[in-house]
């Protein structure tokens, strides 16, 4: 583990959860709602990158395991009045099995039909939730009423972004230890992995079983923060491009990445709400996602390390300039 | 001395084409086989077959007595076998240490989690294969064919074989690069690896090999010293074209 997380790097995290921590005092609850949401797309975005960004096995199916860990805990509380404390975990639990038991069979393909499949996985459960047991489901209209963790703006605010801060450091050291490495070698080039005598599919199925887990956090806590659940807003395509295109602008394999993805998706279709209140936003950061690809096809993520790479030679070459500016003088 | 390697009775097909056919040959444990063919003759394909990414309709492949035809490619590797390709396959954005990390790496996923790479060993096969300490952060798109090539060995290497398949190691590189790759070879030779070595460059195969084999349409034609098996009428007609 040693050399995962260096001084530098935690200096980094501290400062981050000290700003963000500090916002309550200075942005009005308005903006600290985005945020929240922003903190609950950064999980699912986070999820998503943690098996598709590495493995490049690319889900388009994410809702489908956020669906499932949202659904489990909405019905055993408001169907079964089971107390949160239990329907929660009891929900990441069946969102890792009933994942696994969809998707084990579906790590077998690749490509475009790995992501179709996940796709049709989606649209099977979107109908699922609509004729079987809509008792259960609520059907069409989904279920309201579900109880709330926490009530106002400012508390949903700290859990959320704990909760993301949480799963933000849990992904990227993970994603920084040898087995962060194989499952980017994975994406890079599957056979010369099992060439290298490492089991492709024990490897995806931890990357599957760890996004399924997170995937069923954020879907369980986010049913508990909005206090409802609709099918035709969750098992959205636009939902599905809203998780991937946060991961993929931050820059996908690298955690740290979709989450800024995931901020600042949000506030620009927040931003963009008042000048097109319809579904013409998803143009504009169409737009924006490509012409940041044409810039950094790796991202935010990558641009920031551009930046200060830039800065540090720049520093680095002042020094020597000013170096040799006082040799001049002392000569 | 023991049979590392047994081959027996392989066949493949691909559809109506025979790519191995009754196929068997055997290595001895520090043997240096030359398996030599006009292209093909079903070289690499035996190769695949061997390291489990394509299965053979029938016959054996055994690895120190112990049958793996029915082995996951990693699982033989754990075994003691490993391969290089014709077309030297790196982790494209991975550096050179990244790319022997992984080579190195045990298929556990808690050891993987808990220990951290070991810098000094991934610069130990890097050197081993003729890399200098500087290359380690080089990545594969800024590396010549040769050096391609060392990196390829370095990560088969890596997983610490018993027997070596090396597929074309010799082509796309300059004069300087081949004898420095087969000096490398000589050495991992002496210091008893077991190979079995498929080229076209006949000339820098010889000096490396203590036997050969000689295939054309998947079946073997001739067995022997390189020698014998160079003057064999039936390889020189379908190898050399005489």
């Amino acid at each position: 583990m040693k050399g995962i997380m260096t001084p530098r790097h935690v200096a980094l995290w501290i400062a981050f959860a000290a700003i963000m921590l500090l916002l309550p005092q200075v942005v009005s609850n308005g903006t600290l709602r985005i945020i929240i949401f922003a903190n609950f797309l950064a999980i699912f975005a986070m999820s998503w990158d943690f098996l598709s960004g590495k493995t490049g096995y690319v889900s388009f199916g994410h809702p489908f395991l956020i669906g499932i860990g949202a659904y489990t805990t909405a019905i055993l509380s408001y169907r079964f009045h089971m107390p949160i404390e239990y329907s929660i975990p009891i929900a990441v639990l069946t969102t890792i099995a009933g994942g696994t038991f969809f998707f084990l069979p579906a790590l077998r393909i690749k490509g475009t039909y790995f992501a179709l499949v996940t796709l049709a996985f989606m649209e099977l459960i979107y109908q699922l939730t609509q004729v079987i047991r809509p008792d259960l489901t609520g059907g069409t209209r989904g279920i309201s009423g579900v109880k709330t963790l926490l009530v106002g703006a400012v508390p949903n605010y700290y859990f959320s972004f704990l909760l993301m801060l949480g799963i933000a450091l849990v992904l990227w050291v993970l994603a920084r230890t040898r087995l962060g490495t194989a499952l980017d070698a994975i994406a890079m080039n599957e056979e010369a992995v099992s060439g290298s005598g490492l089991s492709t599919t024990k490897l995806k199925l931890f990357a599957f079983m760890v996004s399924a887990a997170v995937a069923g956090i954020g879907g369980a806590f986010y049913v508990h923060y909005l206090g409802s659940i609709a099918p035709r807003a969750l098992f959205d395509i636009d939902f599905v491009f809203t998780i991937i295109v946060s991961a993929l602008i931050g820059g996908a394999s690298t955690i740290v990445g979709p989450m800024l993805g995931a901020f600042f998706m949000t506030f620009l279709l927040e931003y963009l709400r008042p000048l097109l209140p319809g579904s013409e936003r998803y143009l504009i950061y169409g737009l924006v996602a490509l012409v940041l690809y044409v810039y950094q096809p790796k991202g935010i993520y990558a641009i920031i390390a551009d930046l200060r790479d830039g800065m540090r030679s720049k520093n680095a070459n002042n020094s020597k300039n000013s170096g040799k500016v006082g040799d001049g003088k002392a000569a | 001395m023991a049979k590392l390697l047994e081959v027996e009775n392989v066949f493949k097909r691909f559809g109506g084409i025979v790519a191995t056919n009754d196929l068997s040959f055997d290595v001895e444990e520090g043997e240096s086989l030359a398996l030599i063919g006009p292209n093909g003759a079903g070289k690499t394909t035996i190769f695949s077959l061997i390291m489990g990414e394509i299965r053979q309709n029938s016959g054996s492949i055994k690895l120190q007595g112990r049958e793996i035809s029915r082995m996951p490619t990693h699982q033989r590797i754990q075994s003691g076998i490993s391969r290089t390709y014709q077309v030297p396959r790196p982790f494209a954005d991975m550096d050179v240490a990244g790319n022997i990390r992984v080579g190195m790496m045990p298929d556990s996923l808690w050891q993987m989690l808990l220990r951290g790479p070991d810098p000094k060993a991934e610069l130990d096969v890097a050197l081993s294969v003729g890399f200098k300490q500087e290359d380690l952060e080089r990545t594969p798109s800024t590396l010549s064919m040769g050096d391609l090539r060392k990196l390829e060995l370095a990560r088969t290497l890596a997983t610490k074989p018993e027997v070596m398949l090396l597929d074309e190691v010799f082509a796309g590189l300059t004069l300087a690069e081949i004898a420095q790759i087969s000096e490398l070879l000589a050495k991992k030779r002496k210091e008893g690896m077991t190979f079995v070595i498929v080229s076209h460059d006949l000339r820098s195969l010889e000096p490396l090999v203590d036997r050969a084999v000689a295939m054309n349409f998947g079946r073997q034609i001739a067995e022997g010293t390189f020698q014998e098996v160079m003057g064999d009428e039936e390889v020189r007609a379908a190898y050399l074209g005489q």
